[in-house]
C-alpha cells in the first residue's frame, strides 16, 4: 500500500504510463541484494533506495580505504576505516527512511550465499571477482532469482541480466573462471553508468514492463562511445544450468 | 575466408589504432592466430604462456557467441571481447 509520502516521493516515475501506482507498489514489496559495495554496488544502492525498492540488503566484507573514493560513492573520506556495508546503510537510511536496508558485513562463500539471498527479487552484481560471481549465479539459478551481472574496466563496462530457465547463466557465458582481479584501472565515471543501468533492469524486470538485457550482453566502451549488444547462447551442458549440473 | 575482425579499443594500442582488421582464416582460432602473427603484441592479451586461448576472451561471429573451431565464411564479421572482472 503507497501512502501519501511515497505518492509525493515517487510521483513522478509514478506518471510513467507502464509503471504507475503499481509499478511502485510492486518495487515497494521488492526484496533486493546489492552483493558487493564497490564502485557499481553503492551507485546501485542509492538509485535502488532512491526509487523505492522496499527493502535493499548491502554486502561486503571490506573496510573503507581512500583509494575508494574516485568512483564508491556512498564510501566518503570520514568513513575510512570503517565497514563498507555500515558506512553505506547509514547514509542510504538517511536517503530514503521509508525503505528497510540490511547491512551484512560478510564474504560471500558457497556457505552463506543462500541465507544471503533468500528471499530476495533480484540480486545485482556489484562483486569485483569471477569467483564471487559464479557462487552467486549458482545460488541464483538454483534459487529462481534474477542475477543482473555487470563488470567494468577502465572506461569498459559489461552487463546481462540472467533469468534463470530461461536466459544463458554466467556459466554458459563464462564456462571457464576468466580471471582478471586485483587492482585494475577505472574512472568513477565507468561502474556508475553501468550501475544505473543495473538498476534500470531491475526496476523493469521487478515491475514488470519493458525489454530486458536477457540473453544480451552489452559491451560498453567510454574511450569511443561504442554500445555493442551481443546473443548469448545458453550451452546445453552447462555445470550450473544444463545437462552436466550437480 | 576474408573475415573482418573488430579489436576493442583496450587493443587497438596494438593494431596501430585500426578498428577492423581484414584477415584470411578458415575458422576462428585461426583467424585470431593468424591476426596475433600480423600484430604480435596482441599475442599476451589473447594468449596464456602456454600458448592456449585465454578464458576471458570471448569470439562473437555476426553478433552471435562462437567457438574458436566455428568456420568462417566470406564476409563475416568477427568480434573479439575480453571478460571484464572489476567491480
Amino acid at each position: 500500500m503507497l501512502t501519501e509520502s511515497d505518492l509525493v516521493r515517487y510521483g513522478r516515475q509514478i506518471l510513467y504510463p507502464s509503471f504507475g501506482e503499481e509499478g511502485q507498489r510492486k518495487l515497494k514489496e521488492s526484496h533486493v541484494v546489492v552483493a558487493g559495495l564497490g564502485g557499481l554496488g553503492t551507485v546501485a544502492s542509492v538509485y535502488l533506495a532512491c526509487a523505492g525498492i522496499g527493502h535493499i540488503t548491502i554486502v561486503d566484507c571490506d573496510f573503507v580505504e581512500l583509494s575508494n573514493l574516485n568512483r564508491q560513492i556512498l564510501h566518503w573520506e570520514q568513513d575510512i576505516g570503517e565497514k563498507k556495508p555500515l558506512a553505506a546503510a547509514r547514509k542510504l537510511t538517511r536517503l530514503n527512511p521509508s525503505i528497510k536496508v540490511t547491512p551484512l558485513f560478510e564474504r560471500i562463500t558457497e556457505d552463506n550465499v543462500r541465507d544471503i539471498i533468500k528471499g530476495a527479487h533480484t540480486v545485482i552484481d556489484g562483486t569485483d571477482n569471477f569467483e564471487t560471481r559464479f557462487i552467486l549465479n549458482s545460488a541464483c539459478v538454483g534459487a529462481g532469482i534474477p542475477f543482473i551481472h555487470a563488470g567494468i574496466h577502465g572506461l569498459l563496462g559489461e552487463i546481462t541480466t540472467i533469468i534463470p530457465g530461461k536466459t544463458p547463466c554466467l556459466a554458459c557465458i563464462f564456462p571457464q573462471n576468466p580471471g582478471e582481479s586485483g587492482s585494475i584501472p577505472v574512472f568513477g565515471v565507468t561502474p556508475a553508468l553501468v550501475a544505473i543501468l543495473q538498476v534500470m533492469e531491475a526496476i523493469k524486470l521487478l515491475a514488470g514492463f519493458g525489454d530486458l538485457l536477457a540473453g544480451k550482453m552489452l559491451y560498453f566502451d567510454g574511450e569511443t562511445m561504442e554500445f555493442t549488444f551481443v546473443d548469448l547462447i545458453k550451452r546445453p551442458n552447462c555445470s550450473v544450468c544444463g545437462s552436466d549440473r550437480l | 575466408m576474408s573475415v573482418k575482425v573488430k579489436i576493442p579499443s583496450l587493443l587497438r594500442q596494438f593494431t596501430n589504432k585500426q578498428e577492423v582488421v581484414e584477415v584470411t582464416a578458415y575458422d576462428a582460432l585461426e583467424c585470431l592466430k593468424n591476426l596475433t602473427a600480423q600484430f604480435p603484441g596482441l599475442r599476451r592479451w589473447l594468449y596464456d604462456k602456454q600458448g592456449e586461448l585465454r578464458p576471458q576472451v570471448h569470439i562473437f561471429i555476426n553478433g552471435e557467441r562462437a567457438s574458436a573451431s566455428e568456420l568462417l565464411k566470406d564476409g563475416d564479421e568477427l568480434l573479439i571481447m575480453l571478460a571484464i572482472a572489476g567491480g
